[in-house]
């Protein structure tokens, strides 16, 4: 409906309003005595009996009562001005904004952290992802409750990891020192028919952190595909995984070996690194 | 080689079997074990197949043409392969504390009055000692919720969990009856909510019955026997009855130790004469024939008229398997239902008003929305109590809004009897919590060590809104049980 214009619409758009109104205008006598030809009575409203006019159509001269009304005036003479009093890091924002650059695990893709999300993918089968963060949670859980690992000397952990005791209240920390700890710092690579009477030649070569994590994981899984659970349902798998991970904290586990053997063979081949035909390749 | 004693055999000298490894020493033996028997591996005792150095297994092995798809699996050493009920323990069992969990300073244990206080609405308060044995000893806790997470179970205490307090208490003031379903969506904690009313009802020195789930009544996985003299036909399920009673033994022993029986029992087979302690009662019942008469008795006593009795609490959770028709079959093949289970049935007249606790007390039941048979009658019934009470408490305004369902005239799927028992019962909707609540479980948690974050109006708000509006299940989901720790 277009605005009327007249008198008093025009004092309106003069008048500063900061509050929404309070009541709708009254309707005019007119539209109230329509249909009422035979009620002789008077119907008109009571304040145009007495000759004032309804207060929404009053020029705002009210003095502003509370103090959000008094700072809201005060931005809006500043806008006059031409100066800009609002913050939008302040106003219209329930939380206010958020800080960027965004952190990391602000975007949906990479929330967890990034081994969890890379073991996370290692424990699934046939493609059911949800099924795997919830194995995921579930070992983390595990790793919560059971009790601090007794950590052996002679398997040493990372150094700087932190003492034994703050690991189960942080299970992402436990999971990670875990997995990084066993993880394996080369990969042996046969070179075909270069060792002479067609056998390959062995070469040490580095692996780079997530390769490292992976192949460190798989060799977990190993493991525990082979364990027999004690017991049944939708925990098992992940309680299963859960204690071969204190095993490895703990210094318990067959993965040591492994990753010992795979050091002793790269030891031992090192040499090879300078064979050349391997350089070349390299 | 003795030319006899190989033609008596029939063993052939080269099959396999050397005929140095068979018995020489008593030829007339093995004779006479089975005279014609051409199977000589049975009849070699294996030590001497061991010493002879025969090989094993198959006769051809080694020669056989193995192909790879058929490869049997290599059958390794799998250990102790775990007794029967071993792996279904290990799946239910229970753990109550973690040691790992910061202990909480600010935690108090429940007092008797504590649930009923509006005082304590939006306030985590840990389970004594005590209670925590007879809620465990009744099989309240329940292996799907998070008390292994924390130093000691504790619970919130919900607007709802002081609202029903305040009427358990009110009934048992006035020696009535408070009949209650406990209805509401999934994971709202309407578990939890029959577990605070299972403490208060502790606190207090009621006597608690409680049954865990109903659907072990109901779906036919107990024991059933008719009930002889019982028109129509009851049954008793006594290998559960039996259970429930050193259930109800275990949780109660203090209260129970302290009422004497009035009346002696000639229909039990051992002697009670009156003022013996309820608890010996209980103990009665050493198999499971005896277990039905002994609760029989033990029934009686409790609701004995005239006699000083505590309280009464019969609680139980999964309520939709007992508004059923049950799994169990007549000996006419008919399907019985299961108010005609004799136990359900007590239950059920409680849960109605017909059984009257004569020292007052509270019947209060769970429905359950995951594992629940769909009962139409009960949905109604429940609806229908529901919209009543909204309507007393509206007023005009919302008396026109509130209609109260009505059964559909085209469906036969109704059960009268289901309707007669929740024709007057109060129904309690448990639904989401509000911030403040979900700001005093999210500052527990994060005391204690288990949600690693600020809990601040923003996190607070964040996880209130994930969760559904404050369905504190799904609370724990969003905060506690992600691998976003």
């Amino acid at each position: 409906m277009p605005p009327r214009l007249n008198f008093w619409s025009a004092c309106r758009a003069l008048s500063v309003r900061t509050r929404a109104l309070a009541q709708r205008p009254q309707p005019g006598p007119a539209t109230l005595a329509r249909g009422l030809a035979d009620n002789t009575s008077s119907r008109l409203p009571p304040h145009d009996r007495s000759g004032a006019l309804p207060p929404s159509m009053l020029p705002a001269n009210e003095q502003p009562t509370s103090p959000e009304n008094e700072a809201a005036l005060n931005q809006l003479r500043l806008i006059e001005y031409g100066l800009s009093p609002l913050d939008p890091a302040v106003e219209g924002h329930k939380y206010g904004l958020p800080e960027l650059p965004l952190p990391t695990d602000k975007h949906t893709k990479h929330r967890y952290d990034a081994v969890i999300q890379q073991i996370t993918r290692l424990l699934m089968k046939d493609g059911k992802l949800a099924k795997a963060q919830r194995d995921m949670a579930m070992i983390l859980n595990y790793l919560r409750t059971s009790p601090p690992p007794r950590l052996d000397p002679s398997k040493p952990l990372l150094p700087g990891a932190p003492p034994a005791h703050h690991l189960p209240l942080d299970p992402v920390l436990y999971l990670g020192l875990a997995i990084d700890s066993v993880a394996p710092l080369v990969k042996i690579r046969g070179f075909k028919g270069m060792a002479g009477g067609g056998k390959s030649l062995d070469v040490p070569m580095p692996l780079r952190a997530r390769q490292r994590r992976r192949t460190a994981f798989l060799w977990i899984l190993d493991v525990v595909n082979r364990k027999p659970s004690k017991g049944s349902g939708r925990t098992m798998f992940p309680h299963r995984v859960a204690e071969e991970i204190v095993a490895v904290v703990e210094g318990r586990s067959g993965v040591w070996d492994r990753r010992t053997q795979v050091h002793k063979l790269g030891t031992a081949n090192r040499a090879n690194l300078n064979n050349e035909y391997v350089k070349g390749k390299l | 080689m003795s030319a006899p004693s190989c033609l008596r055999c029939l063993v052939r000298p080269s099959a396999g079997v050397t005929v140095s490894s068979l018995p020489r020493s008593s030829p007339l033996a093995v004779a006479r074990a089975a005279p014609f028997s051409t199977t000589t591996a049975n009849l070699r005792p294996k030590k001497e197949v061991q010493t002879g150095g025969a090989p094993k297994g198959h006769v051809r092995s080694g020669k056989m043409l193995q192909l790879g798809k058929f490869k049997k699996g290599k059958a390794g050493d799998r250990g102790r392969t775990p007794a029967p009920g071993e792996r279904k323990a290990y799946r239910k069992r229970i753990t109550l504390s973690n040691d790992n969990a910061i202990p909480v300073p600010w935690l108090t244990d429940l007092g008797p009055a504590d649930l009923a206080n509006p005082a304590n609405t939006a306030r985590i308060m840990a389970l004594p000692t005590e209670v925590q044995d007879q809620l465990r000893a009744s099989e309240a806790f329940k292996p799907t919720q998070c008390w292994g997470m924390f130093r000691k179970p504790a619970v919130l205490v919900r607007k709802e969990t002081i609202d029903m307090a305040n009427r358990m208490q009110n009934a048992a003031d006035k020696r009535h009856t408070l009949r209650l379903v406990v209805s509401g969506d999934k994971l709202t904690g309407k578990s939890l909510m029959v577990l605070q009313a299972m403490a208060h009802a502790h606190l207090n020195n009621w006597v608690v019955i409680h049954i865990p789930e109903v659907q072990e009544l109901t779906t036919a996985c107990t024991e059933y026997a008719p009930i002889p003299n019982t028109d129509p036909v009851q049954y008793m399920q006594p290998v559960y009855v039996l259970k429930l009673l050193q259930a109800i033994r275990r949780a109660n022993e203090g209260v129970l130790s302290k009422i004497l029986t009035v009346s002696a029992h000639p229909e039990l087979s051992q002697s009670m004469p009156p003022n013996t302690p309820l608890l010996a009662l209980a103990g009665a019942a050493k198999e499971p024939d005896a277990a039905w008469p002994v609760f029989q008795a033990l029934w009686s006593e409790l609701t004995a008229q005239g006699a000083n009795r505590p309280p009464i609490l019969l609680s139980a959770d999964g309520l939709a398997h007992m508004m059923k028709v049950s799994d169990y079959r007549s000996p006419a093949f008919d399907l019985i239902h299961s108010h005609d289970l004799a136990l359900v049935r007590l239950f059920a007249d409680a849960l109605g008003g017909g059984l009257r606790l004569p020292s007052g007390g509270a019947v209060i039941a769970a429905t359950t929305r995951s594992n629940a048979p769909r009962t139409p009658s009960m949905e109604l019934a429940l609806a229908q109590r529901e919209a009543e009470a909204n309507k007393g408490l509206g007023g005009p305004s919302s008396s026109g809004a509130v209609e109260v369902p009505q059964r559909d005239p085209f469906f036969r799927g109704y059960d009268d009897r289901v309707e007669a028992v929740l024709r007057s019962v109060q129904v309690l909707r448990v639904r989401g919590v509000d911030k403040l609540e979900a700001r005093a479980l999210m500052e527990y948690w994060a005391a204690s060590g288990m949600l690693r974050a600020t809990v601040d109006e923003k996190a607070v708000t964040e996880k209130w809104a994930l969760s559904g509006g404050g369905v504190p299940g799904e609370m724990e989901r969003a905060a506690l049980l992600t691998a976003r720790i």
